[in-house]
């Protein structure tokens, strides 16, 4: 399939504002990432993971620089169109309020819904759909609270999914997950990014998921971002050390 | 599911009707025959009419100040007078009228009773967006509840103040009105209420959306492509203007506003809040209309005070959640 830039850095300074004072934590960020990519962003915590996530779908300021989402800066975005560009999952915990699985899925297709949020047929589909690929059905009626933390993952993960944008960023999903549903969930991103041209970021611990499904590993500490191959890990030094020796 | 809501908006319209009738017709130490009605009856067209319209319209705009209050702090235990607002609002309006009768404003009926709301108004905002701010720095319900209750407190020391100095006048309007009554509002009175809680509940219709994405959070709300920050800033306008009005018209009225929301959503098993404003609206409606006629009938010739009744209903209520710890 075409491969085409579809998120551009360009020397952008990341991190967010206190008390009108920029508080960088990731300097000069120069990456291109493509359609059809599925990333692997590895780091102690700490490190800047959900900062980099959260600035390239515009939850945080781009302090300095560029953000390019298909060649747009992500500031100059509706943020109804930037909904439909980038669907996050987040660590986060939500609830209350009678929301159920359902409702948050449903959520995901509401920047396709009109100003009174009305679904129509095709929106209740592509619900069901992302339901059904993630294999929340039988809990989808329940409340957020009654949920397990895993079940919850998957149900913001679905949410992602009926969102339906190229790009998908999620923030350590694999972290509650039962061992099954983490392959489950890596060979999904890995479906979407091969078979759909969606480019799929995922920050996680689970090296070894991300050496046996990603394609391009992004490996961040304290002094450099590098974007490298899955093959290069074994010999990159970052990667090594974050990995304790054990990988 | 669909068919069940049906059946239970169907109930709440059917009470809401009697509670009309109830409040029409025994909402006073005179009570009414429907003859009366029929002829050119003074209590029951200058007195017991205003009363049940006010009472419908204060419990509208309570409930509904209530619920947005509760999404946007995503707290089942926001609500107008448990987080100070009312007492913002009633605030203004003592310090206005002191002004007010200094100033000679209220020499004119219309321009008086447009400055007491604009400063019931203010004083609901300005109290709002302090709650917001405190509201960034403290995680916990329970800490943001006792600081509404201290705001509430000092409001309430400062407009002590305001009356020791005020002529014996004004005090006796202070006093009465500041107990929360229904029965002050004139047919005069209800062609300025009327028609602007009329158009700020309309106005709601229109946050629908961003009142369901609100649940979600600030982050994913964001990202499903709802500006979190303007709607916030909106809904926050529209509550305060609902709440400052229905302070304005008939006093602080505690509890309607907590309780209502909650209510809906124990009757309502849904998050969608179309649904919830409209159950609001009815459930306000009848809850006001209830409380007073149960406040004039309970007691032979005597008027109890609207808040001792609505305190009853929603105190209890607000202590049944904290022991719960469910969110409602």
């Amino acid at each position: 399939m075409e491969k085409k830039e579809c998120i551009v850095l360009k020397n952008a300074d990341l991190g967010y504002k206190k008390n009108n004072t920029n508080v960088s934590i990731l300097n000069a960020v120069n990456l291109k990432f493509y359609t059809g990519d599925f990333i692997g962003i590895v780091g102690v915590n700490g490190v800047g993971k959900s900062t980099l996530l959260k600035s390239l779908c515009g939850l945080l300021p781009t302090l300095s620089g560029e953000i390019l989402i298909d060649q747009q800066p992500v500031s100059d975005y509706l943020l109804n169109d930037l909904a439909k560009k980038i669907a996050i999952v987040l660590t986060e915990k939500i609830g209350g309020f009678n929301l159920t699985a359902y409702d948050v899925v449903a959520a995901g297709q509401m920047p396709y819904t009109n100003s009174f949020n009305r679904f129509e047929k095709e929106n209740l589909a592509i619900i069901e759909s992302a339901i059904k690929i993630t294999g929340i059905s039988a809990h989808q009626h329940k409340l957020l609270n009654e949920l397990s933390d895993g079940l919850f993952q998957k149900t913001i993960i679905a949410k992602a999914l009926a969102q339906q944008t190229p790009i998908m960023l999620l923030d350590e999903p694999s972290a509650f997950l039962d061992y099954a549903s983490k392959h489950d969930l890596f060979l999904l991103l890995k479906r979407l990014a091969n078979e759909e041209n969606k480019c799929v970021l995922v920050s996680s611990h689970d090296l070894d998921l991300l050496l046996k499904y990603c394609t391009k590993l992004l490996v961040i500490s304290n002094k450099s971002i590098e974007l490298i191959s899955v093959s290069e890990a074994k010999t990159n030094a970052v990667f090594k050390e974050i990995g304790g020796g054990f990988i | 599911m669909k068919e069940n809501n049906t059946i239970k908006f169907l109930l709440l319209i059917i009470l809401l009707v009697i509670s009309c009738l109830l409040s029409l017709f025994y909402g006073g130490s005179e009570s009414i025959h429907l003859n009366d009605v029929f002829s050119d009856n003074f209590i029951f067209w200058h007195l017991r009419l205003p009363k049940t319209i006010t009472a419908i319209i204060a419990g509208c705009t309570l409930s509904a100040a209530g619920l947005i209050l509760q999404i946007i702090f995503r707290n089942p235990l926001a609500g107008p007078y448990v987080l100070g607002i009312s007492s913002g609002a009633s605030l203004m309006v003592a310090i206005s009228i002191l002004a007010g009768g200094t100033l000679h404003l209220f020499s004119d009926l219309f321009i008086g009773k447009t400055f007491i709301v604009l400063s019931a108004i203010t004083g609901s905002f300005l109290i709002t967006l302090l709650i917001l701010a405190i509201s960034k720095k403290v995680n916990s319900n329970i800490v943001l509840l006792l600081i509404g209750l201290m705001l509430s407190q000092i409001c309430g020391a400062i407009q002590t103040a305001l009356e020791y100095f005020s002529d014996a006048n004004s005090l006796k309007s202070f006093v009465i009105w500041g107990m929360g009554s229904l029965s002050n509002t004139t047919n005069f009175d209800l062609m300025i209420y009327f028609p602007l809680a009329l158009i700020f509940l309309l106005a709601l219709l229109f946050f629908i959306k961003p009142l369901n994405a609100l649940l979600l959070g600030e982050n994913y709300a964001q990202n499903v492509g709802i500006n979190f920050r303007s709607n916030r800033f909106y809904l926050i306008l529209i509550s305060s203007v609902l709440t400052g009005l229905t302070t304005a018209f008939c006093g602080p009225i505690a509890f309607i506003g907590i309780a209502v929301p909650i209510l809906s959503r124990m009757i309502f098993k849904s998050s969608k809040q179309h649904l919830h404003i409209i159950s609001c609206l009815l459930l306000g409606s009848i809850l006001l209309l209830l409380s007073d006629a149960l406040a004039n009938s309970a007691i032979k010739t005597i008027s109890l005070p609207i808040n001792m009744i609505t305190t009853f209903i929603g105190a209890p209520m607000v202590i049944y959640l904290m022991f719960k710890n469910k969110s409602w």
